[in-house]
C-alpha cells in the first residue's frame, strides 16, 4: 500500500514536472555582499528564476551571511527593495540569516532587520548552504 | 566557450612535446589563457607523458605528486588506463594532510583523525565536505575569506563535525596564498595548525599563466598544495559530492 502511493506520488510530480518544462528545483542562493545596487539585482534574478519554473515547481532559500545581512538593514528605507522581498516570499522564498553575522555586527534581528522570524535565523550561514546542497539544493551565487 | 574540434590530439601532443613551431606555440599559449577546457586537455596530456615516463624510464616523480604515498594503491584498483590513474592520483594528493608539507616544529592534527575533535567527545556523523573557491585577493576580501573559513571549521568543531574544507585559490584569488604578496600570512599559517581538516589548494594553471604573462615565479606560503586546474579541481569536487562554496 504504501509502495502504491509512494508510486503515485512520484506519478504526480513527473505529471508536475512535464507540465512546468523545467521540472521541481530546489536551490540555495547565496548573498554575501553588502552593495545594495548588487543585493537588488540578486533580488531580480529570484523572481526570474521563480517567473521561468513556476511558484509551486520551486523550493527556494536566499541565505544571507556577512554583507549579505544587510540587505535586510537596505529594505528598510529602499521601498522597492522591500516589495520584491515581500513579493519573493508570498512566492514561498525562504531567506536564512547567519547567527554568526549577526553577533559579530551586533545586530538584533528583531529590531536592526525586516521582517524575521526566529525560525529564518541559522547558526551559520555557509555551513547552512553546504548543508542545503547535501540535501540536494543547486547552489547559485548571482 | 572551448571549440573541441579546433586541436586535435596529435597536435596539443606535438605542443606538450614541444615539436611545434614558435608561431604556432604563440598561438596555443594565447588560447591557453583564454580557453579553461583546453587547458586541461593540455594538462591531461601532460599528466599522461609524465606517467609513461615514470613507466618506463623509472626517473623520480615529479615533486608534486612524489607527496602522494599511495599512488600505487589506488592505481592498481583501476582499470590501468593511464589517464585514469592521473586523476586518481591528483585526486589523491589533496587527501595528504597539508600539515604532512608543514616544518616538523609545529604539532598539528593529522586530517581525520580523532584530534580533529575537542578532547572531550568524538567526531561523529558522515563527513561533509565542502570546497571554497577565492578568485580575489583584495586585502578586504580575503579578510572576509578567512573569516568564512574560520566561522566553518569552528562551527563544524564545535557541532562535533566529521568535516573536510578545501579552499581552491585561482585567478586573481592566487596573492592569497602567495610568499610575497598574500596580506595575512600569518593568519593562514594559524588556521593550518589549527585544523588538520583544512586544505589551501593553488591552480597550477593560474601558477604558470603568472610566469608566461608577468615573468613572476610565485612562491607559495608553506602547506599550499597544487592541483592543475581551479576550475577543474571544483567540478570534480561537486562530482563527488562535495558542497560549494564562492567567497
Amino acid at each position: 500500500m504504501r509502495n502504491l502511493l509512494l508510486l503515485l506520488t512520484l506519478g504526480l510530480f513527473a505529471a508536475g514536472a512535464g507540465a512546468a518544462g523545467y521540472g521541481k528545483q530546489k536551490v540555495v542562493y547565496h548573498i554575501n555582499g553588502d552593495e545594495p545596487k548588487q543585493q537588488s539585482a540578486a533580488l531580480g534574478n529570484i523572481q526570474n528564476h521563480v517567473n521561468a519554473v513556476g511558484r509551486e515547481n520551486i523550493d527556494i532559500k536566499v541565505v544571507l551571511h556577512g554583507g549579505g545581512v544587510s540587505l535586510l538593514q537596505h529594505v528598510k528605507n529602499n521601498e522597492d527593495m522591500r516589495s520584491k522581498v515581500d513579493q519573493l516570499k508570498l512566492q514561498g522564498v525562504v531567506f536564512n540569516i547567519c547567527n554568526n553575522t549577526l553577533k559579530a555586527k551586533k545586530l538584533d534581528y528583531k529590531t536592526d532587520l525586516y521582517d524575521v522570524a526566529e525560525k529564518d535565523v541559522v547558526p551559520s550561514g555557509v555551513a547552512e548552504i553546504a548543508q542545503l546542497q547535501a540535501q540536494g539544493y543547486t547552489y547559485i551565487k548571482p | 566557450m572551448s571549440e573541441p574540434d579546433k586541436y586535435s590530439d596529435e597536435f596539443l601532443s606535438a605542443f606538450v612535446d614541444g615539436q611545434l613551431a614558435a608561431e604556432e606555440k604563440e598561438r596555443v599559449y594565447l588560447e591557453l589563457s583564454r580557453d579553461e577546457a583546453l587547458g586541461r586537455r593540455v594538462c591531461e596530456l601532460r599528466g599522461m607523458r609524465e606517467l609513461v615516463r615514470a613507466a618506463y624510464e623509472n626517473p623520480p616523480l615529479p615533486s608534486r605528486l612524489r607527496r602522494a604515498p599511495t599512488i600505487g594503491r589506488r592505481a592498481a584498483g583501476a582499470a590501468a588506463a593511464l589517464v585514469l590513474a592521473l586523476s586518481l592520483a591528483l585526486g589523491w594528493l589533496l587527501q595528504t594532510p597539508a600539515v604532512s608539507q608543514q616544518p616538523p616544529d609545529q604539532t598539528a592534527p593529522a586530517v581525520g583523525s580523532a584530534a580533529d575533535a575537542p578532547p572531550a567527545a568524538g567526531v561523529t556523523g558522515a563527513p561533509v565536505r565542502v570546497v571554497i573557491h577565492v578568485s580575489d585577493s583584495g586585502r578586504a576580501h580575503v579578510a572576509q575569506a578567512l573569516d568564512e573559513i574560520e566561522g566553518l571549521l569552528k562551527f563544524y568543531r564545535a557541532h562535533h563535525q566529521n568535516a573536510r574544507v578545501e579552499v581552491v585559490i585561482n585567478g586573481d584569488g592566487l596573492g592569497m596564498v602567495r610568499a610575497d604578496a598574500a596580506p595575512f600570512p600569518e593568519r593562514i599559517r594559524r588556521l593550518q595548525r589549527e585544523y588538520g581538516n583544512l586544505v589551501f589548494a593553488a591552480c597550477q594553471n593560474t601558477i604558470d599563466r603568472l610566469r608566461r604573462d608577468r615573468g613572476i615565479a610565485a612562491r607559495l606560503l608553506p602547506g599550499v598544495v597544487v592541483i592543475d586546474s581551479g576550475v577543474a579541481q571544483i567540478t570534480r569536487r561537486q562530482h563527488q559530492g562535495w558542497a560549494y562554496i564562492q567567497v
